[in-house]
Parts: structure tokens; sequence; C-alpha cells
């Protein structure tokens, strides 16, 4: 092999190690998000692994604990045959409606709110105090109040959900309308903006990162506020199919819908970071 | 032609007293001319800078810009500020079109526009990319270019190029005396420097804190010589610059509450 041959060898020794070439070159560095990418990856296996050992070994009652092949033969047959009324798809399109439904509201109903909460004092000091009141409960205490209200059916459960996802939403919404520099409204005010101009080429893009922040709260708490209601009051939906395969100690079904729901929250963090990556890629810059 | 009469901002203090920020500040601001304020760290330069802005309103006094009472911001004025306040969402060419975009020109005619002021600045490569990818120096003459773009009547800059290293300061200082030598914008410029307030004013008005008045006023033209050359180092070692900066100095540092000059 000659030096010559490919002149880029020549200086192959003289080249940084790969990770500080990496920070001398302007490419992100990714190796910080592929890591604990690797380093989860390895963890999940490892609980799996201490799952089918537990199980194989007997340490626990199949009652309690039912093997990984136990959940996923369930996995298969309530697919396919249904369990509580419905198959796995229609318990979890059910919940995924409720809670697309819930988070369209919020955001509909939130955002616009917030805005204004954040614009005017008058309103933000007439609509703080009954959404601060209703926050600070924890929603399965009115539940109750909102079955009696609005009876057992949907309703129910959309209100429930909406209200908390509403209130994150609209918080941060107003968060945001405050929390934009006053430097940043004087240069764009000397610059001729109007009132409309203003809010709408400065306030709302500026209040943005805030509202994705306040989505993302949202679904966290639409997701727990979901399946509670639905473990209490619902003929449909991952909540109802876990409780009534509770009833039967049915602890295989029981993780197949613990398992489905932990899908649903973790591709719900996805599309939350995907949605802030397209909308506000200048985050925390500047 | 800018007209400041017995201007007067109070500000009221934490402990219920009142600060006298701004002190029957008289001063005239001409077409073509550059009016440099300097004076120790708060002698209400910013006060002064915000309230021609219209970001603040006066206690006393008036403001006017051609004979218009000055009550609020505007178009007419253009800012430029010490810490940048680009957009982050848009890219530097449309944070320089923005107070176009605002004065409802269309986006192919004030992206030309400023394109044409992006050159001006030396920016002409970094038009399409993000803020948050320039240097200070840089976002600091987008600043500019941006200021310039609706072509106000005066510019006023609050220590534009105080965050900025010496050498970058310099190219600036440059950038901005060649601007004004083109265009004749009449400019109120801010600074804590000396040196920074006699190579730029055709006008220097030195402040004194609490009250904060004007001290003192020089005519100074350097910056006529500097704007021609872009070479500072003769005008810094000129017998009539140094001694006007010893001068200025003295001012600046004469022990407070001992009266004022004139
Ligand atoms: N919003 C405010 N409320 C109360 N006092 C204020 C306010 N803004 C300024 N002051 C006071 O007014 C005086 C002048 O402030 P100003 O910001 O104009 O000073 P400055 O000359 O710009 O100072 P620096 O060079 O540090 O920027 C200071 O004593 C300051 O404490
Ligand atoms: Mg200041």
């Amino acid at each position: 092999m000659t030096l010559a041959a490919d002149p880029r060898a020549v200086f192959t020794h003289v080249q940084p190690a790969p990770k500080l070439r990496r920070q001398l070159t302007n490419e992100p560095i990714k190796s910080v998000s592929s890591g604990t990418l690797l380093i989860s990856t390895i963890t999940l296996l490892a609980l799996l692994a201490l799952w089918f050992v537990a199980t194989q070994l007997g340490w626990a009652s199949p009652l309690f604990l039912p093997s990984p092949a136990e959940v996923l033969t369930q996995f298969h047959a309530v697919a396919i045959d249904g369990y509580a009324d419905g198959t796995l798809i229609q318990h979890t399109l059910a919940s995924l409606g409720r809670i697309l439904v819930a988070l369209a509201i919020g955001v509909v109903l939130g955002v616009p709110l917030g805005l204004l909460m954040g614009l005017n004092r008058w309103i933000r000091g007439t609509l703080s105090v009954p959404i601060g009141l209703y926050w600070g409960l924890p929603p399965l205490a009115y539940l109750p109040l909102l079955i009696i209200w609005l009876g057992i059916g949907e309703s129910s459960k959309i209100v429930l959900l909406s209200l908390s996802t509403f209130a994150p939403i609209c918080f941060s919404a107003q968060a945001g309308v405050r929390s934009v520099p006053a430097e940043r409204i004087n240069a764009a005010l000397s610059l001729g903006a109007t009132r409309l101009r203003l809010f709408t080429n400065i306030i709302l893009p500026s209040a943005l990162p805030e509202i994705l922040t306040g989505l993302r709260i949202a679904v966290a708490a639409g997701l727990s506020c979901l399946v509670a209601a639905e473990l209490i009051a619902a003929r449909s939906g991952l909540g109802y199919m876990i409780m009534s395969a509770a009833n039967f100690l049915s602890t295989d079904v029981v993780f197949v819908g613990l398992i489905l729901i932990a899908i649903l929250a973790f591709l719900f963090a996805i599309g939350m970071r995907w949605l802030e990556r397209k909308l506000v890629p200048w985050k925390g810059k500047i | 032609m800018l007209q400041i009469r017995d201007a007067s901002v109070t500000f009221p203090a934490s402990d219920g007293s009142a600060v006298h920020a701004l002190d029957h500040v008289s001063l005239d601001i001409a077409p073509d001319s550059i009016v440099v304020a300097v004076g120790a760290s708060g002698c209400g330069k910013s006060t002064l800078l915000n309230a021609i802005a219209g970001f603040l309103p006066l206690t006393e006094g008036s403001i006017m810009l051609d004979g218009e009472e000055i009550d609020r911001p505007g178009g007419d004025r253009g800012v430029v500020f010490q810490k940048d306040t680009l957009l982050p969402w848009a890219s530097v060419v449309d944070n320089v079109a923005l107070g176009l975009k605002f004065a409802g020109v269309a986006k192919t005619a004030r992206r030309e526009r400023a394109r044409e002021l992006l050159d001006l600045v030396g920016l002409a490569d970094f038009a399409d990319k993000p803020p948050y990818e320039l240097s200070g120096g840089m976002r600091q003459r987008v600043g500019l270019a941006r200021a310039l773009a609706t072509d106000p009547k005066i510019l006023l800059m609050d220590e534009p190029f105080g965050a900025l290293d010496s050498l970058t300061r310099e190219t600036m200082q440059q950038l901005l005396a060649s601007i004004w030598a083109r265009t004749g914008k009449q400019i109120l410029f801010i600074t804590h420097s000396i040196e920074e307030a006699l190579t730029l004013g055709t006008t220097v008005v030195v402040m004194s804190p609490r009250p904060g008045r004007i001290v003192a006023r020089f005519e100074a033209g350097f910056v006529r010589e500097f704007a021609e050359t872009g070479d500072i180092g003769p005008i810094l070692s000129d017998p009539n610059f140094i001694q006007l900066r010893e001068e200025i100095r003295a001012l600046i540092h004469r022990p407070a509450g001992k009266g004022t000059l004139q």
C-alpha cells in the first residue's frame, strides 16, 4: 500500500480523534442522544429478561405475574377475539379518540383564552380564578359530579379530559405572551408595527414554544385522567378493559392493557418532539 | 430636526422617593449630525433615548420631531438596541425587511431592499441564515440594517457596540461613520466610551447623574475624517482629540454634588 496513492492517507495519522473532529466541524453532536438511546434499550431488555427469569423460576404465582409468553398469547387472543365487548383495536381507538378530542378542545379553547389572558389584565384577573380553582382539584374528585350532571356516557369523560388538557394549555399560552421580551415589542413598535401586526408577527410566534410545552403537559395530564376515568365509568377503552380483566383476575390481560398504554404514551412523546422540531426549531436560540 | 425642550423623567423609587432620571434636558439634533451622549452609568442616557423612541412618557417637557410631538413609538425613529432583538424564527433578510413588511411593502420588493441593506453592512452572504447562526457583531449589523430599511428620520442607538470586542467595535464604528457620511442621517448615539463619543460625534454631550442633566456640550469634527480615511489611528493621536478627551474625562469623573459646569 503506497501512501501517495491516496493523498488523504498521508494525513490520517494527524487527524484528530473522531469525537474531537465532530466538535471541530460544525455538525451537531448526536452522540448524546444516541448514547442514552442505547443505554435505555439495554435497560428495557434487561427488565424484560428479569421478567422472563422471574416467571420462569416461579418467583411469583402466575396470578400475580404472568409470563411474557402468556401475555403475548393473550395479546393475540384479545386482538383477534376481543375482551370486554371489544377487540384490542376497538378499545385502543376508543381511548385514543377520547384523548384526541379532549386535546383538540383544550387547544381550541385554551390557546385563544390564554392569549387573551396574557394580553388583558381584566380577562386575566377574571378567568384565572375559576381555572385556578378547578385545576387545583384532583380530576377524579369531581368526576362523580360530572357523572351526576352529564350521565355516564361519553360526554362526562370528554368534559373531564378537556378540563384537564385545557388548563395547562391556557396557562402556558398566557405565560408565553407575558414572557415576550419588552425589547422585542419595543423594537417592533419602532419599526412601525400596528397592534394587530404586533400580535400576529411578534407575540404569537414568541409564545409558541411555551404553548407547545403546555401541550406536552396536557398530553400527560390527559393520559392519566383518561385511564382513571375509564377505570371508573366506561363501556370501552383500555382502562375499562384493564378493570374488567382485573375483576376476573386475568392478570395477563391487565398486562396487555398496560403495555398498550405505555406504547400510546411513548408515541405521544415522539409526536410532541416532532411537532416542536417542525414548529419551533429556533427554540432556546438567542 | 429633533427638538428636546425641558424634558424631565421621574421614576418612583422602591423606597417611595423620586428618581430624577432626566432633569430639564434640552437638546437639538440637526439633520446631518451625530449627537453622542456620554456619561457615567445611571446618568439617564437610556432614559433620554427611550423617551425619544416613545417607549417612555416624559414627566415634563416635550420632544418634537420635524414639528410633531412624540408620544409613542413609531417607524420614523429607527432604534438599534444594545442587545440584539432579531426574531429567531425569521431569516436574516426577513428580519431586515420587518419594518417594510409592517409598512405594507410586497414580499419581493421588501426582500430586494433588505438585500441591498445587507450588502451595505457587508452581510449579503448571510441573508438566508437564521440570526442565531451569526456572531454578535454580525447581529448588530443586521440590527443596523433593519433600522435603516424603513429610512427613518433619525437613528437612535443605545450603546449598540457596548457588548462587542474592541476589534469588531472598531469595524462597526467605521461602518457607522461611512453610512452616516453617505446618507447624512441624523443620529443619537449613546456610549460609555469617551473615545467612541469623540470619534463618532459631530456633537458630544456630557451627562451627569442624579439628577440626569447635560453638563457640557462639545463640537467635534473627527467623524468626517474618520469616515473618509477609515483609519482611527491618526485621530486618536491628534492633540485636539486628546485635549477634548481629557476635558470630558475630568467632567465625568468630577465628584458628584459639586455643582454644574457652564
Ligand atoms: N424603570 C425604572 N424605575 C426606576 N428607576 C429607573 C428606571 N429606569 C431607570 N431608572 C433610574 O434612572 C436613572 C437613569 O437610568 P438610565 O438607564 O437612563 O441610565 P444610563 O445612563 O442609561 O445608565 P447605563 O449607562 O448604565 O445604561 C438611574 O438612576 C436608574 O436607577
Ligand atoms: Mg443605559
